[in-house]
């Protein structure tokens, strides 16, 4: 073996790939909606469980659901389950102190809104069952951009928060099967 | 060769088109429900599920996961995915077929280019090294491959212009192609201008969305589902270099050799599906079978992948337009054709048979 000292060749290979895609119909109506303060999803023709947003069908039961399915729900419901994030310095993130990112059932739908804050309880008294209604922004200050086709939708940026209504707990049964 | 006999008893698919609204598991759903729907099952009775489709194109990590919502994935099924045309998923659920512990099947791709830039994407299936830095894409890497083709003497321009004709005249009758024209002539082909010399625009394959799924059974099963299954003989996939630059880029011989060991002994062929993406690929395609476009064999009768192209599925889309003429009756012996990688690198042949 020489101990010549041998070149280690480093190429960088930076790759970008764009992609356009425009929401589809159920998210667009969806997003349009959400501008406008009102939440909608699609109730299956075929179990009856409301999807939020609509996925465009329902995943247990295999059918598509299209706009005569979709009902508007209301903009109260349950905290299912929650996490406090202390944040770390990592590329994009704005947030300095800790935050809620909170799964939110609301009243009449069957899946859960994810990432949403808790406001109007300190961190310490955070728990799963809490009762909560969105705190809009205001109009002119919602919006829909960065909501995608992909994952389960989002819910864009129109509400600062849902806030605690002070009304008691939900019992754990009404929620138990719908935690994500 | 199957050690049990196995047949395609339900398909479908969805139109091939330029920018599909829907999400890629919307084109899914009805398409997985009306393959199901014609093999008459119910969705519970199927033993194993495969699905093939491309991350990079649908442009997410695991994008492959939501499409199984398709094939209705509560309770928990048996399933797989491939990183890869719909037809090497049917690949997958035919050998698992073999295995003779259960008795249906399915399989489905399916694929939107519409969101990407494809010759961005399809860049980075290149290797690390030499040609992904370079951004090679598909189609100058498919114009080296005609040029090489002319310069063989092997074919000519109007030989490409010929497969054009013959695509866009069969794919008049095909509701789900993208690109049809039952008037067209060489001579006004070989009017236009160049596009990537010596391709023109209509020797390169549409940007396209679809989908597309298969119903396969075993045995007394297929019978009882279908009056006339369409019967695999064989499947078989080869693959070459990853390089082209190693390659005689004017010759398959692994699909001649995937066709072999599929069970292709050369016979009378009533139809062939061919997945030739670009028009010099599927003479190259035809003379690797020993087929020609004037011979007795159709060739392509949907218009082919010239005619619409949803990658990911349109390998699957080949072997489901060849299974459907069985199916129907009006043929007894084909040949499907898939294809992946770049120039033709790896391809699949299925060989199916009325009884």
């Amino acid at each position: 073996m020489t101990d010549t000292p041998k070149e280690h060749m480093v190429m960088e290979h930076l790759v970008t790939l764009t992609y356009h895609e425009r929401l589809t119909e159920n998210l667009n109506r969806y997003a349009d909606n959400l501008l406008e303060g009102r939440i909608i999803g699609a109730k299956c023709p075929s179990c009856g469980r409301v999807f939020v947003p609509s996925k465009g069908y329902c995943s247990l039961c295999v059918v598509p659901t299209t706009e005569a399915d979709e009902v508007e729900v209301p903009d109260t419901g349950i905290v299912t389950g929650f996490t406090i994030v202390s944040p770390v310095n990592y590329y994009g993130q704005k947030k300095t102190e800790p935050f809620v990112f909170a799964s939110v059932l609301l009243d009449g739908a069957d899946t859960t809104l994810g990432g949403m804050d808790i406001t109007g309880v300190p961190h310490s008294e955070l728990r799963s069952g809490l009762r909560v209604k969105a705190k809009w922004k205001p109009r002119e200050e919602r919006s829909v951009e960065g909501m995608s086709n992909r994952g389960w939708g989002g819910f864009g940026d129109v509400v600062e928060s849902f806030e605690v209504t002070g009304e008691p707990d939900a019992d754990e049964e009404t929620y138990k099967e719908h935690l994500f | 060769m199957p050690a049990t006999d196995i047949a395609i008893v339900g398909f479908a698919q969805s139109p091939s088109l330029r920018d599909a609204n829907p999400s890629e598991v919307q084109l899914l759903v009805p398409v997985v429900t009306q393959a199901i729907e014609m093999a008459g099952i119910n969705r519970r009775e199927i033993g194993f599920t495969c699905a093939g489709s491309c991350d990079y194109l649908t442009g997410g990590p695991f994008a492959f996961v939501s499409n199984l919502e398709a094939a209705g994935a509560w309770p928990p099924i048996s399933e797989s995915h491939v990183e890869a045309d719909g037809a090497w998923a049917m690949y997958e659920a035919w050998m698992r077929l073999q295995e003779g512990d259960i008795d249906i099947a399915l399989a489905f791709g399916s694929g939107k280019s519409s969101p990407s830039n494809p010759a961005e994407v399809w860049a980075q299936q290149l290797d690390p090294y030499y040609l992904a830095p370079l951004g090679v894409d598909p189609i100058s890497l498919a114009g080296i491959q005609a040029r090489a083709l002319l310069d063989s003497g092997k074919a000519t321009e109007e030989d490409f212009a010929k497969v054009v004709v013959n695509s866009r005249r069969n794919a008049a009758a095909n509701p789900n192609a993208q690109l049809k024209d039952a008037d067209t002539t060489v001579e006004a082909l070989l009017a236009e201008p160049y596009f990537r010399t010596p391709l023109r625009k209509h020797d390169c394959p549409p940007i396209s969305d679809g989908a597309v799924a298969v119903v396969m059974a075993r045995g007394d099963k297929a019978r009882e589902l279908c009056s006339r299954p369409a019967w695999i003989r064989g499947m078989d996939h080869r693959i070459e270099a990853h390089q082209p630059g190693v390659r005689d880029l004017t010759s398959s011989p692994s699909t001649a050799l995937a066709a072999r060991k599929a069970g292709y002994d050369g016979g009378p062929l009533d139809v062939v599906e061919l997945s030739g993406t670009f028009s010099p690929q599927e003479l190259i395609l035809l003379d690797a079978l020993g087929l020609s476009l004037d011979g007795d064999t159709k060739v392509n009768p949907s218009g082919g992948a010239l005619a619409g192209n949803p990658i990911m599925a349109v390998g699957l889309v080949r072997i489901v337009e060849a299974a459907a003429r069985i199916i129907d009756g009006s043929a007894n012996r084909v040949l499907a054709h898939a294809t992946g990688g770049p120039l033709l690198q790896q391809n699949l042949v299925c060989l199916m048979e009325g009884e």
